[in-house]
């Protein structure tokens, strides 16, 4: 057990302090005063200059760096310009929706994206597989925006069958209150599950086709096996491998997906709170979104290796 | 018999000619169309947000500019961007890529984690915050994408630098004490130019899906028309459900010119390696 997941763990780390060192030397080292995008304009001399000594900005560059890094150890990811609150404690209410919004899209997306591509190279070259085919290459090409507003205009705007935007109604009871986060949830989530399904369904179908062709899968089926049990047990699993691993190297596309979707829906996540700071030119909030969504990737992109380790007797956990 | 020119397999693939003739007529449109069309800028003469007419062929915006001539403009933008984009990709991309795939070791093992740790993390939300630090401009977005667009080109110019460098004639102008660079970026880069093209093709394709979000989120450059920025002006502005040609047009704009790029990609792809075809 421990070897593979303290590896990776390592691993994970090691991608975060990248990520987060990134962040420092952009915001440092870009054109212009740093000062301007980690101190609001609107504060007083006197709270700006007590801001501009927690960022330690009179200081040379490495103090700063570590000033930084103890600040982020603490949870502190500055103050942001418009909310006049912490980054950390505006980001902790939204990121839950956004993660509520890519889990269960992603979820959705393997529970009908693993079958489809089964289906798929089971019927090699038939009218299905093309069609599926044609629909994977539209699919990569989807500008999320487009394919949100439209499911917007037709079922929420022309049809009425769901809510306009945002999560929930406002004020409503308490007990209703999961079937309306549910309801409010299906276009964006459908938006995602589309956007998401064409690699999924392409990765499974390639990987399937690579197994079926191996040696014990003819020994198998030689053996009387049926064809459904091949397929669905034997070739499955050592399909799924590849699949997942794709998926986990994914989730930082994704994320761009999950942003575009919640601003077309309102949906109260941090992509809307990003698409609202880069309106209102709020530099902490977006470092803080930033910085925040890498380690959710980070953490999802262990969950999956995880799973893949599970999946394959071959890694040793 | 004859052995088939790659241009020849190439004709018999239907979808890859789709693509190559899409982005052909995309390219005309965006490189030739601004001289015959007039810039639009300040108040149109048309009256503002009416649906595709004679007169305003796609309908007209909310300052009653002509949304076809828009759409021209914005073609140009996409265009610049995501090649100058593929540009930087490919200055940072190739070189790590053949470094990895040839030298291996240490230094090979180190391309490969940051290869790796580029890909993993979320590059929009990375790309927001550069633009919006630095200020909006055509240079500062293409730039901004290709310095995240090269991972792809790195994994496919190392995995193909691998397979090339073990045959016969690498070994030979090693023998031949050709230089280590010549060897590298003459012998090898030939021999891989194909699935470089392929990928060159994809992170066009991709470069203007990122683009057209940036604009979207509002981080396009003011000044020039982009399919992104029009959308970004329809939503702000609340227009997008009165004024569905502000949204339909540019949005088909930006896949068309993403699935084009995409069918020229997987029909060069699929001449070239007519195994891929599965």
């Amino acid at each position: 057990m421990g070897r593979y997941i303290v590896l990776r763990l390592a691993k994970g780390l090691l991608t975060f302090f990248v990520a987060v060192t990134i962040t420092f030397l952009i915001v440092r080292l870009m054109p212009g005063d740093p000062t301007t995008a980690l101190i609001s304009d609107s504060l007083s001399p006197d709270d700006a200059l007590v801001l501009k000594e927690s960022f330690g900005l009179d200081k040379p560059l490495y103090q700063q760096y570590f000033l930084f890094l103890r600040n982020l150890l603490k949870g502190d990811l500055g103050y942001s310009f418009f909310y006049k609150d912490s980054v950390s404690s505006i980001i902790g209410n939204k990121l839950w929706w956004t993660l509520l919004l890519m889990g269960s899209s992603l979820f959705i997306t393997i529970l009908i994206g693993i079958p489809l591509g089964v289906i798929s190279a089971k019927q090699q070259g038939k009218l299905l597989d093309q069609i599926i085919n044609v629909a994977v290459v539209i699919g990569v090409s989807i500008f999320v925006p487009l394919l949100a507003f439209l499911l917007l205009y037709f079922f929420s705007f022309k049809l009425m069958l769901t809510p306009i935007g945002g999560a929930y109604t406002p004020g409503i009871d308490p007990s209703q209150m999961f079937g309306s986060v549910i309801s409010h949830m299906i276009l964006p989530c459908a938006t995602l599950v589309i956007t998401y399904l064409a690699s999924t369904v392409l990765y499974m179908r390639n990987g399937m086709l690579d197994v079926l062709k191996e040696d014990y899968i003819r020994t198998a089926k030689a053996k009387g096996v049926s064809d459904r049990k091949v397929t669905w047990s034997h070739a499955l699993r050592n399909a799924l491998i590849p699949t997942v691993t794709v998926t986990g190297l994914m989730i930082g596309k994704m994320v761009a997906g999950a942003v575009l979707t919640e601003t077309v829906f309102s949906w109260p996540g941090v992509g809307t709170m990003i698409y609202d700071a880069v309106q209102k030119q709020d530099f902490p909030l977006l470092q803080g979104a930033f910085i925040v969504l890498a380690a959710s990737v980070i953490v999802m992109n262990l969950i999956t290796d995880l799973i893949v380790a599970w999946l394959d007797p071959r890694i040793k956990l | 018999m004859r052995e088939k020119t790659f241009l020849e397999s190439f004709s018999r693939h239907r979808l890859g000619m789709i693509g190559l003739i899409g982005v052909s007529i995309i390219l005309l449109v965006g490189i030739v169309g601004p001289f015959f069309v007039p810039f639009p800028k300040g108040y149109g003469e048309a009256m503002p947000l009416t649906g595709p007419s004679a007169e305003n062929l796609l309908g007209t915006d909310a300052l009653g500019l002509d949304l076809f001539s828009e759409i021209i403009w914005g073609a140009r933008t996409s265009i610049l961007i995501s090649a100058s984009a593929v540009l930087v990709a490919m200055f940072i991309g190739i070189p790590l890529g053949l470094v990895s795939g040839y030298s291996r070791g240490k230094i090979g093992a180190l391309i490969d984690s940051i290869t790796e740790i580029t890909m993993t993390i979320p590059t929009l939300p990375l790309m927001i915050l550069i633009s919006a630090l630095v200020g909006p401009s055509v240079r500062t977005v293409a730039v901004v994408i290709g310095v995240f667009a090269w991972p792809t080109l790195a994994r496919i110019v190392r995995n193909s630098t691998l397979k090339v460098s073990q045959m016969q004639y690498i070994e030979a102008a090693i023998v031949l004490g050709i230089p280590k660079g010549s060897i590298m970026f003459k012998h090898i880069m030939l021999n891989i130019a194909g699935p470089v093209v392929v990928d060159i093709t994809l992170i066009m394709a991709t470069a203007v899906l990122t683009e057209s979000s940036l604009s979207y989120l509002g981080l396009g450059d003011p000044n020039v028309w982009s399919w992104g920025g029009i959308l970004q002006t329809a939503f702000k502005a609340g227009h997008h459900f009165r004024a569905w040609w502000l949204v339909v047009f540019p949005a088909a704009s930006i896949m068309l010119y993403v699935i084009f790029f995409n069918l020229l990609g997987i029909g060069i792809n699929e001449t070239l390696n007519p195994k891929s075809r599965k």
